[in-house]
């Protein structure tokens, strides 16, 4: 994926000044926060459940490590790692959007998961951790919203404890051309229509379809991973190529 | 194997065990020993580990082959007799069953899952009132019982049926007449072979 100019970036289809996207993401999410879970559950038909179980499968997540789940949103990951690191673990749930951080608080304090969790507002790209902090760090259907993807993920590597590792779930590409047709009208015809009748917000979704057509493709997010650092990246196809799981490790 | 498969099981295995685990008021006491504690779970058959965690509440289901505090794998047709512990160092020994790590863990795991008792009438009870739950309860209880019955009445027609009506098979009775009437003829045998030694020698 090749940036137009040093200083502007994609908004999906559109390109906007560096400076304002994070602003521009943030409107998308303080609009979507109250709906978000409802959505997903639509939007994908329940699958996303899924996506985020193999996420955990894939970490190899044991009693007592630190885990962060950047971009945590309304804290679906969280909660499947909280029971699992248990009360000597911990799980930092980080999400830049303060309204998605109120959402995944109450929603995680509903569930009666509070002794092991922490909520940190941070931007991906100047994680506020230590060096060498985390066992594991997931994203899930965040890093397409960063900015800088690139600075990103270096911080993410410094956070991370050696040995540890870095699981990006994201929207990638279709792997057969048929999907990838079938895919497009989803995306653009029925989604926003949904997005419309569902949480009143045609423009979000138009957002979330085309953001996902600009994310890099899975070979593309695995060099970007190598270049920062991470050492065996492999990734998993997941329902199609619709999305992608990346896993890296630091040594 | 269809993708994303294990996970539905797992899900599915999760929130069944975490339903039965908080209707059985003794299970968090036994869960409290377990905790923090990993048993893998690995068929030959089936290219898939199935990861059980013990949390002070449930026991969670994950599919990974990264290392736990006690692996087992195993091949469907042993995994009956996997309940039986005297079998246990023979099936190793066969090499049909191994099991790394702490043996402990397992055996705690196994303990856990055997002595599971859900109250399901208490449960129940809350949809449809005790009443009609204790009658569910006993209508259950009294098919189970009734069930038990029928089946020891079939196995004793049965074996009346082959044994005295059909001959087909001798009584434990017939049986041991004959084994004794064998033992009679091999010693006589015996006695008579002796015999002719000592009139050829």
């Amino acid at each position: 994926m090749t940036e137009p100019d040093h200083n502007t970036t994609h908004f999906g289809f559109k390109t906007i000044p560096a400076e304002k996207k994070v602003s521009l993401v943030a409107d998308v999410f303080h609009s979507v926060a109250a709906k978000y879970d409802i959505m997903n559950d639509v939007m994908s038909m329940g699958i996303h459940r899924l996506w985020k179980r193999f996420t955990i499968d894939c970490s190899g997540v044991r009693p007592g490590q630190q885990v962060l789940d950047l971009a945590g949103g309304t804290g679906d990951i969280t909660a499947l790692f909280s029971k699992r690191v248990g009360p000597t673990g911990k799980v930092v749930l980080a999400d830049i959007n303060a309204s998605m951080l109120q959402v995944g608080r109450d929603k995680l304090r509903d569930l009666g998961l509070v002794n092991n969790i922490e909520f940190v507002q941070a931007n991906a790209e100047a994680l506020p951790f230590a060096d060498n902090t985390f066992d594991i760090i997931t994203i899930g259907f965040g890093l397409r919203n960063v900015t800088d993807k690139d600075a990103a993920l270096r911080s993410m590597f410094r956070v991370l404890k050696p040995g540890g590792r870095l699981l990006v779930l994201e929207f990638s590409k279709p792997e057969q051309q048929w999907l990838s047709k079938l895919y497009d009208i989803y995306s653009f015809k029925v989604l926003p229509t949904m997005g419309q009748l569902i949480a009143n917000d045609k423009e979000s979704y138009q957002y979330l379809a085309e953001s996902i057509r600009m994310h890099p493709d899975q070979d593309t997010l695995k060099s970007m991973m190598e270049q920062a650092g991470f050492a065996e990246v492999s990734y998993h196809n997941l329902t199609g190529g619709i999305v992608a799981l990346h896993r890296g490790y630091k040594f | 194997m269809l993708p994303l498969l294990p996970q539905i099981m797992c899900s599915a295995a999760e929130t069944l065990l975490t339903r039965l685990i908080a209707m059985d008021p003794e299970a968090r006491n036994r869960l409290a020993r377990l905790q923090g504690k990993q048993l893998s779970f690995t068929l030959r058959e089936m290219p898939l580990t199935i990861v059980l965690t013990a949390t002070a509440e449930t026991i969670l289901f994950n599919q990974h082959n990264e290392p736990v505090d006690c692996a087992i794998s195993t091949d469907l047709a042993s995994l009956r007799l996997l309940r039986d512990p005297s079998q246990l160092t023979r099936l190793i020994k066969a090499d049909v069953l191994q099991i790394e790590g702490d043996i402990q863990v397992a055996q705690q795991f196994s303990y856990f899952i055997q002595q599971l008792d859900p109250d399901w009438q208490q449960a129940l009870s809350r949809y449809t009132g005790d009443a009609l739950a204790h009658k569910i309860s006993y209508l259950l209880h009294s098919l189970h019982s009734y069930l038990l019955l029928k089946q020891q009445q079939l196995e004793q027609l049965t074996t009346e049926l082959v044994q005295d009506e059909l001959q087909l098979s001798p009584t434990p009775t017939e049986l041991q007449l004959f084994s004794e009437q064998v033992s009679q003829l091999h010693s006589s045998v015996e006695l008579i072979s002796q015999k002719i030694k000592q009139i050829q020698g």
